[in-house]
């Protein structure tokens, strides 16, 4: 169902009169232009020409090192066929859809808990779990790494203790997903959960006074005041972390490289793969162009969904 | 929002690269003639010398020996000027070498891996240089050496290192088990059972794939006279009992949990048994150094690797080329320079094999030179018992090498067995071919 802007709604819209500009206006609108336009440019060159690029290098044999042959829609034809690149889009998808809801509850969860938090503690609690985002995210994998190391780590000198004999974790198909999973998560929760604090803390204290006047407390107050009132925040995390979870790279790379046995190829390293490693620079574009598209659909679908629930 | 950020910033120094690649191969069709452009303009200019630049991936004692060796040979002569710039392996292999060409900025002389070889080669960027060599040289060198570098006739690269492969292992944790060192897989095997604990691995293999993981697996297959592809490298071999069984072999210990499926030190690193971590490891000739001069404390020797039933001896003799930009406009003096530094006066090879690193020269010479040396300690083991076994690292284009892995890793994870994982592999290792031909 589409929904439509009442008629008032337009007529407001269209009823304002058009105001002359003032001369103050236009020099801000200047102001404000001149210092965006260094930005601008590096946008345009730095990232709107690559991308037109990469559409137009998808459109070749090419392997950056012989001179570019012109290929058509070949290498996107390729890629349906290519059961390496959907088996890494159906690893891209396990990791985005185990690790998206549980980053939003974990980060939800912990900002909670943190708002609670009183007196001296709460400060160093929060640098806690902001400290793994702080480091350069490829430390922080290779941290991961060693917790989760078989036979040193102390993840498994603690399930030891628990009577839990130990685990391959990274050496392990089965649990190599998880594992990494796991670990990104370590490294991303401190920080949306810092995005969620500010917004909780944003919202005026008399709301619950009031609320709990009218004999909303605990459970009822989340549910029917913070969480609509978060709904802004909360979709900034979605979709933010979703975009993120299908770009997810660095860290697996350093962790699992993609293994063992293909188990954490997730799509963008199979396009790194056939881009750095074989030098299919022209397929690799095409796999890239493909993924952006699939991003960029799931992106306006997510965009829609909440912003029609919003509305 | 910062991984948005970041996830951008990705994106846009890979799409910047993919640009920068754009912008040179239009203009110098295919690259590699910048360089030569800009020093042909210098050497014009009455005289001036000719710039070359020279491109590697050394680090500490290793970079300072190739800067030593530059300025030796710009100050012995005042034709050409060479410009030595090192980067970090992983840069170098995968984005440095492709853009520098793509771009036309591409080195003159520049070092190439075997997993690499054929994509350079094909691209006309390793020039010929059998007409370089000096009067006797080639002679001097091993002939499989050559044959490794060598495409329809033309020796494409200069080797000047060989680095084998042994089975290291710790002396006391050998005898306190009572096992005896290993001589054929059975004995491997037992062996490795016996030296498990909770808190030792029995054995260490590269467990991740990659051309380290490959290289260290050939000469499981190489005992048993198979191989991958054809005497001509134009077809699979892959589906036969012997790759059958070198994978079954390979993936019992990690499947039987006396090899790690993951390591905290690096596969190559000898500190996997420095550390008392690893009562067995196979590793190169590049780990003696260290163990000698970190781990001295620990009992660490070396014997060659163990054979199967009825199989004969093979190792693996890897080592990077140089090799010389074939769209430089100086190819000539580049590859003069490649001669003067690894084909002529033996004291440079030496020095280089000996004292910087521990390898093999390709060249008969150089060992016989250095005789003193290449039978100290461990390296007399190598010299004695290994050398004569090995078999140069085989030049796959990446594709056939990634095929070949996943292959091994389907074993290792028990996805399929030795004659599941050969026969999948094989049609695999064919459309491989093809498109890396392409």
């Amino acid at each position: 169902m589409a929904i439509r802007p009442s008629p008032s709604r337009l007529e407001g819209g269209s009823t304002v009169a058009p105001r002359r500009i003032s001369a103050r206006t236009r020099n801000e609108w200047f102001t404000a232009y001149g210092f965006l336009l260094p930005n601008i440019i590096g946008l345009f060159v730095f990232v709107f020409l690559p991308i037109l690029y990469a559409f137009y290098a998808s459109l070749h044999d090419w392997n950056a090192l012989s001179p570019k042959v012109f290929a058509g829609l070949d290498n996107y034809r390729k890629l349906l066929h290519d059961d390496e690149w959907w088996s890494s889009l159906k690893i891209t998808l396990l990791f985005s859809v185990v690790y998206v809801p549980l980053l939003y509850f974990l980060s939800l969860l912990s900002a909670l808990l943190m708002n609670a938090l009183r007196g001296w503690t709460t400060g160093l609690t929060r640098t806690l779990f902001l400290l793994p985002f702080a480091i350069t995210s490829v430390i922080s994998a290779i941290i991961g790494m060693f917790m989760l190391d078989p036979r040193n780590g102390i993840i498994n000198s603690l399930l030891g203790l628990a009577g839990i004999g130990p685990q391959q974790f990274l050496g392990s198909t089965s649990q190599a997903m998880y594992s990494v999973i796991g670990v990104i998560l370590w490294i991303n929760v401190g920080y949306n959960m810092i995005i969620f604090l500010s917004a909780i803390k944003e919202i005026p204290r008399d709301y619950y006074e009031a609320a709990s006047m009218d004999g909303a407390t605990g459970w009822k107050s989340f549910r029917y005041l913070t969480l609509p009132l978060l709904s802004e925040t909360s979709t900034f995390i979605l979709i933010v972390t979703t975009i993120g979870s299908f770009q997810a790279l660095d860290q697996i790379l350093v962790m699992t490289q993609g293994g063992p046995a293909n188990s954490t190829e997730v799509s963008v390293l199979y396009i790194y793969k056939q881009g750095f490693q074989f030098l299919n620079m022209g397929y690799a574009s095409s796999l890239a162009i493909a993924l952006f598209v699939i991003i960029f659909c799931l992106s306006l679908f997510q965009l829609k969904l909440f912003s029609r629930k919003q509305g | 929002m910062k991984k948005a950020w970041r996830g951008l910033g990705f994106a846009a120094i890979a799409l910047t690269l993919v640009l920068q690649m754009a912008c040179g191969s239009s203009n110098s069709n295919g690259g590699g003639n910048a360089a030569g452009e800009s020093a042909q303009a210098s050497s014009e200019n009455g005289g001036k010398k000719v710039k070359l630049k020279f491109w590697d991936f050394h680090t500490e004692k290793e970079e300072q020996f190739f800067r030593d060796l530059v300025d030796e040979y710009n100050k012995s002569q005042n034709e050409v000027e060479i410009e030595y710039s090192t980067y970090d392996q992983t840069n170098y292999t995968s984005t440095k070498l492709p853009t520098g060409f793509a771009s036309g900025d591409g080195p003159d002389i520049y070092m190439i891996s075997p997993g690499d070889f054929m994509k350079f080669a094909n691209s006309g960027l390793m020039a010929d240089l059998t007409p370089y060599f000096p009067e006797g040289a080639k002679e001097d060198f091993l002939p499989a050496s050559l044959d490794a570098v060598t495409v329809d006739g033309k020796i494409l690269a200069l080797p000047y290192e060989l680095e084998l492969l042994g089975l290291y292992y710790n002396e006391d944790m050998l005898k306190n088990a009572g096992v005896e060192v290993p001589k054929t897989w059975d004995e491997l095997y037992d062996a490795a059972k016996k030296l498990t604990t909770n808190k030792v691995a029995g054995l260490v293999l590269p467990p991740d794939k990659g051309a380290y993981f490959n290289f260290v697996w050939y000469p499981f297959l190489w005992q048993q006279g198979g191989n991958v592809l054809s005497e001509d490298g134009t077809k699979s071999t892959f589906n036969t009992p012997e790759a059958a069984k070198a994978l079954d072999f390979w993936g019992s210990f990690f499947r039987d949990g006396l090899s790690p499926t993951k390591l905290q030190q690096g596969p190559t690193e000898i500190d996997n048994l420095g550390s008392q971590g690893a009562a067995m490891q196979v590793a190169g000739t590049w780990a003696i150094t260290r163990a000698e001069e970190v781990f001295g404390d620990v009992p660490i020797n070396v014997a060659p690797l163990p054979i199967p039933e009825g199989g004969k001896a093979a190792t693996d003799a890897g080592g990077w080329k140089f090799a010389v930009n074939g769209k430089s406009e100086h190819v000539e003096e580049a590859a003069k320079f490649v001669m003067w530094a690894f084909a002529d006066d033996p004291a440079r090879a030496l020095k280089w094999c000996t004292e910087i690193k521990f390898a093999y020269s390709p060249r008969q010479s150089v060992v016989e030179q250095g005789e003193a040396i290449y039978n100290k300690g461990m390296r007399k083991v190598f010299t004695e018992e290994i050398y004569d076994s090995a078999i140069p690292e085989p030049r796959y284009p990446s594709e056939v090498l990634d095929v070949v892995g996943e292959a091994i890793q389907n074993v290792m994870f028990g996805k399929y067995d030795g004659a599941q994982a050969v026969q999948e592999a094989d049609g695999k290792i064919n459309e491989a071919l093809q498109a890396a031909s392409n």
